[in-house]
């Protein structure tokens, strides 16, 4: 066996790429001069030429069509799977501390008030059935709007809401009622549970807005206790809902327990003539708020559809 | 950023391709069937990374090679008999060219000398003869320079040239008898 002279070594990268169609013209010449006076280069052209031809059959092979096909299909079908099961999230900044927003294709699943700018802790790494991803984009929208809705400048979120994170349907039913609350407005557990037409179940429905996955879009910080006492919010984080209500227009008193302060609201106790009504209309002032809403602006009450006291005349004589 | 819709239609335009290229890889249709979902499946969760003047089909390429390697090493992990593994695909693989002719054999031949390629090797000259994707962004997939992509490939042809020496190959051109044996 003989080794190849240096020149034979040196010229076999292009010899190769000459061979295969890869060669630029300069290289091609070289090869050229080159394989003109050495019989065993000139072999080893022929003979990659026709490792090329070989492996031109190879490319030309295709895997068969029906495997391609069902595994398009197989595949789509997985896409479609880790869609609805893909929630994509961020962490911002906001007056009230750093928020996680996250949202899936069918709409906002999560707004969660964080301890610190990172979303490690957040509930959304233990919800089965889910796949997180951080998203650079599609949330900041949401996030100016939140930002917007927070300095007071805007009354609606008007975001598709995805319920996933409700832990059942009689949660979902407390969350739909909670966002039929308006802005401005007030409710209580009683008054909640009284328009699911379930009267008894007040503190099931304080647990299913204890564990409200959308907060502010879904405004459980509209809901009070029975004597007006601004009462649970998520977890302990009362001052927020003192300052959500705040934003709304909504007065409240500090102290031990914050509370709403009742005499400066308009109230609404169902009436056959819908009818809402100073606090000083009657005896309504007297009554736990229960099934009594109340509202901050007599513009917010006709917005709901109600119509001005008949006898007391909130149109008349408005709050101060 | 892909929205949904240009995704599908990514699918359409690529998949046959991946899945041609997985196929080659590793052999056998269930297999290549798994590492083409897994690679569009990152490809999705990966899909807002993506920028407008991206090449598309290279950085496919890129994510099937990276899901092929690493399926690779928890093969390697999972199974310490490489050669056992080889013997089943074989076996398991019903539409190998073993019946063709002489043609065939020769083709059969590259393609064990392929499949015994280091796998850098064979991921280059895969990518580079068989899909014809350019040194430039075959170096991205491996993560080497486009030079070292180059030489990867030549490497493989030389060792599927001396797989196939003393065989008859399609004539290309009339061959000069060689002046020694290498």
């Amino acid at each position: 066996m003989t080794s190849k002279s240096r020149q034979c070594v040196a010229i076999e990268p292009d010899l190769i790429a000459s061979a295969t169609g890869e060669a630029p013209p300069a290289a091609r010449a070289r090869v050229d001069a080159h394989v003109a006076g050495c019989l065993a280069c000139r072999n080893d052209l022929t003979r990659y030429r026709a490792v090329d031809a070989v492996v031109g059959t190879l490319r030309a092979d295709t895997a068969p069509a029906g495997d391609a096909e069902a595994a398009r299909r197989r595949l789509i079908a997985r896409l479609a799977d880790l869609r609805t099961r893909l929630v994509s999230y961020r962490v911002f900044s906001s007056p009230l501390g750093p928020i996680l927003l996250a949202a899936s294709d069918h709409g906002v699943a999560l707004v969660e008030y964080l301890d610190r700018d990172d979303a490690t802790g957040s509930r959304l790494f233990k919800m089965a059935g889910v796949e997180t991803e951080e998203n650079g984009g599609e949330l900041e929208p949401l996030h100016a709007e939140l930002l917007e809705y927070l300095a007071g400048r805007r009354a609606r979120l008007e975001w598709p809401i995805d319920l996933r994170f409700a832990r059942s349907d009689f949660e979902r039913s407390v969350l739909e009622a909670t966002a039929a609350v308006p802005y401005g407005a007030v409710s209580s557990y009683t008054g909640i549970a009284g328009d699911l037409g379930k009267p008894s179940a007040v503190r099931a429905v304080a647990q299913a807005l204890r564990h409200n996955p959308l907060p502010i879009v879904v405004p459980c910080h509209r809901i009070v206790g029975a004597g007006g006492d601004l009462v649970g919010y998520a977890g302990d984080r009362i001052s927020l809902k003192e300052r959500l209500l705040a934003v709304e227009g909504v007065p409240t008193l500090p102290g031990r327990v914050s509370r709403i302060v009742r005499r400066a609201m308009y109230h609404y106790a169902p009436n056959p003539d819908r009818q809402y009504c100073l606090p000083t209309c009657g005896t309504i002032f007297e009554r736990p708020i229960g099934p009594v809403r109340l509202f901050a602006r007599r513009e917010i009450a006709e917005a709901s559809g109600l119509e001005p006291c008949v006898d007391c005349r909130p149109d008349l004589h408005p709050l101060g | 950023m892909l929205d949904d819709t240009a995704f599908e239609a990514m699918v359409s335009t690529h998949h046959g391709e991946i899945y041609r290229y997985l196929r080659r890889l590793a052999y056998r249709a269930p297999e290549a069937d798994d590492l083409s979902q897994e690679t569009f499946l990152r490809a999705y969760r990966a899909r807002h990374r993506l920028t407008p003047d991206a090449n598309v089909r290279a950085w496919l390429f890129t994510i099937a090679t990276n899901v092929f390697r690493n399926h690779v090493r928890s093969e390697r992990r999972r199974r310490a008999a490489h050669a056992t593994v080889q013997a089943t695909r074989r076996e398991a693989d019903p539409s190998g060219p073993e019946a063709e002719a002489l043609a065939g054999e020769v083709r059969t031949l590259a393609e064990a000398a392929i499949r015994r390629l280091p796998l850098k090797q064979r991921l280059a000259f895969t990518l580079r003869k068989l899909h014809e994707l350019d040194y430039e962004l075959i170096g991205q997939s491996l993560d080497c320079s486009p030079d070292s992509a180059r030489a990867h490939v030549f490497q493989a042809l030389r060792k599927i040239r001396m797989t196939l020496n003393g065989h008859a190959l399609p004539s290309t051109e009339p061959m000069c008898p060689t002046e020694s044996t290498r």
